[in-house]
């Protein structure tokens, strides 16, 4: 009798005050979870200072690209814009436009060992106005 | 013989309930005032869990498997680069031609996914004349309605939360790796520095904000659509996909495990 009591009054105090509110979980984890620090900043935090290229770039082919999808976390970038994004290559452009058999017909693919070999993707295109020429 | 109801019995009734009931606040109070002591509180910010059901759905056709979902997954969700830790991945299919005259539909089936598709896919793996087809499929959490890893959780350290996502409380998993037994698509790992199970969160950190899960955010194809259930917005991709897509399937319906995140123009080889 004792045992038990001293096991159900140990339970009681033991048990996170959140447990079961939801289910069977600590409801707080899910706050706890949420407060995790973000990398990404998203879409709407580039069209804060550069609504000019997100607007532009919406008219074009690239329109489904989102500008952390080339230039990387913009977190960073967001919170302190003295902090650079990640400098751009040409491996930017291959790794979505290499000739892929697996890749679907409509997206417009290159063998860059033939495609103007030694000569840089932005000599000819322009990655935020890919239908113009430079 | 029952004794009827008297001024004196009532009385003690009473007064008995409401000192139990006084008891109760008291050791209520007590124990918030010691779990307070005990457990660091997180303020809540303003986000209902109830009010939303996330859900992601994914376009096969979409895919060009270029692995950026992958690698902003990975830096997002801090998951330990290792060729075995994945919260989302790419699974590149091959469906080779059938043998001439062998009266077969189609041939063998290959499926890889070298590091997880995060740094792209070999070229060559089969020469282009014998492939029938090929595609990539993005995996992740399938967000199962009746979640088998939660189920098999001993100490409630995984759970279906009330939006749709399925979570992990890393205070609570004791790494016993029962839910990674669990899952049937293989979409847990155990985590190398935490000791931790792990696996898609959504990025519940992002979407309590209003922001897109990484991989949905980075995909340059809007092969991933992300939206919530509950408030439909006017032309809400999500629902755009669901009305589009009327033949949108899910994986491994047959486990009962009832999976939520749907796939669009899904070859019937995808496991």
């Amino acid at each position: 009798m004792v045992i038990v009591t001293l096991y159900l009054t140990a339970r009681y105090f033991l048990t996170p005050q959140s447990f079961g509110l939801y289910g069977w979980y600590r409801a707080v984890a899910l706050d706890e979870i949420a407060a995790r620090p973000t990398t990404y900043a998203g879409q709407k935090a580039c069209d804060e200072c550069h609504s000019e290229v997100v607007q532009r770039l919406a008219k074009y082919e690239h329109k489904t690209v989102s500008c952390e999808s080339c230039h990387g976390t913009g977190q960073a970038h967001a919170d302190n814009p003295d902090a650079p994004v990640t400098k751009l290559t040409y491996s930017h452009c291959v790794r979505c436009h290499e000739a892929d058999p697996a890749r679907p017909t409509w997206l417009k693919q290159v063998k860059s060992k033939e495609h103007y070999t030694g000569q840089r993707c932005t000599e000819c295109h322009i990655p935020h106005q890919p239908n113009e020429v430079p | 013989m029952k004794k009827p109801l008297g001024r004196r019995s009532l009385l003690r009734t009473l007064s008995g309930a409401l000192a139990g009931a006084l008891t109760l606040s008291v050791s209520r109070k007590a124990k918030a005032a010691l779990q307070k002591i005990l457990v660091a509180s997180h303020t809540p910010k303003g986000y209902d869990p109830t009010k939303h059901k996330w859900l992601m759905a994914i376009d096969v056709g979409r895919c060009i498997g270029c692995g950026l979902c992958v690698e902003a997954c990975k830096t997002e969700n801090a998951v330990p680069i290792g060729p075995s830790y994945f919260r989302t991945w790419i699974e590149r299919y091959i469906i080779t031609r059938p043998e001439a005259g062998s009266g077969e539909m189609r041939g063998e089936t290959i499926v890889d996914s070298p590091n997880g598709g995060m740094q792209g896919f070999p070229a060559g793996l089969v020469p282009k004349e014998q492939i029938l087809k090929s595609f990539y499929v993005p995996k992740l959490c399938n967000l199962c309605e009746h979640s088998p890893c939660a189920q098999v959780c001993p100490v409630g350290a995984t759970f279906d939360t009330p939006d749709g996502a399925v979570l992990v409380d890393p205070k609570y998993c004791i790494g016993c790796g029962f839910c990674i037994q669990a899952c049937p698509y293989g979409c847990r790992f155990m985590n190398p520095l935490t000791k931790t199970a792990e696996k898609c969160s959504l990025c519940y950190h992002r979407i309590t904000r209003g922001l897109k899960p990484a991989c949905v955010e980075v995909c340059p194809t809007e092969a991933r659509v992300f939206g919530d259930l509950k408030n439909p917005v006017p032309n809400d991709p999500i629902h755009r996909f669901i009305e589009k897509n009327k033949a949108a399937q899910s994986l491994k319906p047959h486990l009962g495990t009832a999976p939520r995140v749907l796939y669009a123009e899904l070859d019937k080889e995808v496991r």
